[in-house]
């Protein structure tokens, strides 16, 4: 217990640590929105967009539509058309059209076929094909307005056409057991476990960084000794794994206060206290069972850089899971994302993701929690030994053979 | 106090301690002697409990291993070092507290230990702005500040100047008065000579010489002359009856066959050089150190010949 106290106030006070508090946060509320606000953020001046409009008609349509559905905020249109079409043959018109772009006159220029209205084939062309938002809204618009135009020469007026074509808008529930229904959307259920997990991984990863850096602190200026020569190594193992724990918890705390306190203020998400108990829950264990890890690959570890290592290698682990985010998304009750669950590794993460998008049965949280439980206990036993033995070796990496003949060694 | 029997342990295959078997008495200051690589810190280890011998015992007071002994037992490591980012202070009443002494008893003779040390302003400080030396009195303070009936000191005088040799010397002293067990592992024979009560000399983890100090010198008789001198004394090895001579810039210890040859020696002697001291002396344990150990290390090089 003093050990615990100690690991976990002497921690707390590094720099290390508040650096981590801190930073956490921020790297998540990073990853997570800043895409999504710099994706959606207005332009603040028109935007000009040059056209070759061989068809002659798509001009003065094109620019109709688009004062009507993009406005900037003050009401001005958001695209500004400019016509760069003249009598010009296609290829000079081409070259001039390219000067404009690169001098950033304009930011791009469609050129419409003379076909154009019969095949729908349209180029569009600027220094940066990659701004969706402008293609998206052009090929939106000039869809319409083939669609109108097209309509209309099969003599179905346009007032009809808008009329039959109601507006259709997708608002997704989520049911969850109680029958209650919430609304949830496909972002927000991805950002939850999204969240639910880098919380989970940076955890793991942060205070997995303090626990070998701390065991390669004692061992190489040899407090161990000391250490040892005061309580047993088990007593030292759980003491430290205890302090860690703790340190652990103060983020969770922190970082679930901080986010709770950011989803109501911006309703981003329904939350449901059993469910946040859970998330806790599957935390809490997952991070024991990769504390447990740690210390068995961390106990023989002798220099800065196969911390390093070991620490990268654990990040990886419990970084995998991500990769099946989508898979549990879409289809959270197949058979290999169950199977996965059962990985002690993937557990927590897993689950987390799994609860967000559909909550498993009561019996599948009872069996993974229970898996849970029971790996980390056995990967105790494993660290408790191997500890016990690799905690005085010195400057060799050991073999498997090694390993293994610590895990026999008797008591 | 401590009792240890037949001691045994293996690494890998290799024997570090060999059937060792001493006792430490209460108030007694023991030395543990032999060259690096004898299996002294092996055996202070296992002493303390950190690691497990392979098969003999270990007592104290009679007793096997219990879990009060933690509280009970001292050591100062060979190899420096402590928590480099934190205070010093904190360092010493964590580890106090390790030993289930703490609270205010604690924090007043961790102060009171520092002021001896004249470490006093130092306690709030970081321990990694401490000089190497007063990181080692720290050190000694976390192996002693929970008056432990068994103290094991590795090598704890390196690194200190004279002055603070000379008061862990008086803290020796004064813990053996207190009767504290005291377990001195070191190269240095200085030291043991003027502490040690008893010595066990070990070598290749067997153990070649044990006994009282003063037996041991005995054992070892008093065929030893000291000398100071000026001028060159290499010849000394070539006559036929010195048996060994240690040979300095200006000091040589010579020990001979017969010490009824010791007036032929002085003869000789001032005739070729200019003589300072010459001393009929019981040997040094240095010199004993030298040719125990040479000794038995000597089939061993001509077999790698």
């Amino acid at each position: 217990m003093t050990v615990a106290k100690w690991e976990f106030f002497e921690k707390v006070r590094s720099k290390a640590f508040l650096i981590s508090l801190v930073l956490m946060p921020v790297i998540i509320f990073g990853i997570a929105f800043l895409p999504t606000l710099f994706a959606m953020k207005e332009d603040e001046e028109p935007v000009a967009i040059g056209v070759i409009d061989k068809t002659g008609k798509f001009l003065q349509s094109l620019q109709e539509h688009l004062n009507q559905t993009y406005k900037l905020e003050n009401g001005e249109p958001n695209y500004v058309l400019r016509n760069l079409d003249d009598s010009a043959p296609l290829e000079i018109l081409k070259e001039k059209a390219n000067d404009l772009v690169i001098d950033g006159a304009i930011e791009g220029y469609f050129y419409f076929p003379p076909d154009a209205f019969e095949n729908g084939n349209i180029e569009y062309r600027a220094k940066n094909v990659a701004n969706i938002k402008i293609q998206e809204r052009f090929s939106r618009t000039i869809e319409k307005i083939l669609l109108e135009d097209r309509l209309k020469e099969v003599g179905i007026d346009t007032s009809t056409f808008r009329r039959l074509q109601a507006n259709i808008s997708l608002r997704s529930m989520k049911v969850s057991e109680e029958g209650e229904e919430s609304e949830s959307g496909f972002e927000d259920t991805f950002i939850m476990a999204y969240i639910g997990i880098l919380m989970i991984v940076f955890m793991v990863v942060t205070s997995g960084q303090l626990l070998v850096r701390s065991l390669l602190e004692e061992k190489s200026n040899r407090v161990i000794e000391v250490l040892l020569s005061s309580c047993s190594s088990q007593d030292l193992m759980v003491g430290k794994i205890i302090g860690l724990s703790g340190l652990g918890l103060l983020q969770m705390f922190v970082y679930g206060g901080f986010g709770i306190a950011l989803s109501i203020k911006f309703s981003t998400a329904s939350f449901e206290l059993g469910y946040l108990f859970l998330i806790f829950l599957y935390a809490i264990l997952g991070y024991l069972f990769y504390a447990a890890i740690l210390v068995a690959a961390g106990s023989p570890v002798t220099t800065e850089q196969e911390a390093q290592q070991i620490n990268s290698y654990i990040g990886i682990l419990l970084v995998v899971p991500l990769g099946f985010l989508l898979l549990v998304m879409q289809n959270p009750n197949s058979l290999i994302v169950k199977a996965l669950s059962y990985i002690p590794f993937f557990t927590s993460p897993i689950m987390v993701m799994r609860m967000a998008v559909q909550m498993p049965s009561v019996l599948e949280i009872i069996l993974t929690n229970l898996l849970l439980v029971v790996s980390t206990i056995v990967m105790m036993w494993i660290a408790g030994r191997v500890f016990r033995m690799a905690i005085l070796s010195y400057g060799k990496r050991p073999s498997l053979k090694e390993f293994m003949n610590w895990l026999k060694e008797p008591e | 106090m401590l009792t240890v029997n037949h001691l045994r342990k293996e690494f890998d295959g290799i024997v570090a301690v060999n059937d060792l078997s001493f006792t430490v008495d209460r108030g007694a200051i023991f030395g543990l002697l032999g060259p690096n690589g004898a299996g002294k810190t092996t055996t202070i280890r296992t002493i303390l409990h950190i690691i497990k011998p392979d098969s003999g015992e270990i007592l104290f007071n009679g007793l096997p291993f219990l879990e009060e002994r933690w509280n009970t037992i001292g050591y100062l490591p060979e190899e420096r070092g402590l928590y480099r980012k934190s205070r010093v202070l904190d360092t010493i009443l964590y580890f106090a507290s390790l030993k289930g002494f703490s609270g205010v008893q604690a924090r007043h003779a961790a102060l009171k230990w520092l002021e001896r040390f004249g470490l006093k302003q130092d306690a709030h400080r970081k321990v990694e702005e401490l000089s190497k030396g007063n990181q080692q009195k720290v050190q000694l303070i976390i192996a002693l500040i929970h008056r432990p009936q068994l103290l094991v000191l590795d090598e704890p005088f390196s690194g200190l100047d004279p002055i603070n040799q000379q008061t862990l010397k008086e803290i020796i002293l004064e813990l053996s008065h207190q009767n504290t067990a005291i377990i001195f592992s070191t190269h240095q024979m200085e030291q043991v000579e003027r502490l040690c009560d008893s010595i066990l000399l070990m070598n290749k983890g067997k153990e070649i010489l044990q006994g009282s100090l003063m037996d041991v010198k005995q054992r070892y008789g008093s065929n030893s002359i000291h000398i100071e001198f000026e001028g060159d004394v290499s010849f000394l090895q070539t006559l036929p009856f010195v048996k060994r001579a240690d040979v300095y810039q200006r000091y040589a210890e010579i020990e001979l066959e017969d010490m009824s040859k010791s007036n032929e020696l002085l003869t000789l002697l001032s005739q070729r050089i200019t003589l300072r001291k010459f001393e009929l002396v019981e040997p040094s344990l240095h010199s004993i150190f030298l040719q125990v150990v040479g000794e038995e290390n000597e089939p061993r090089e001509v077999k790698s010949l």
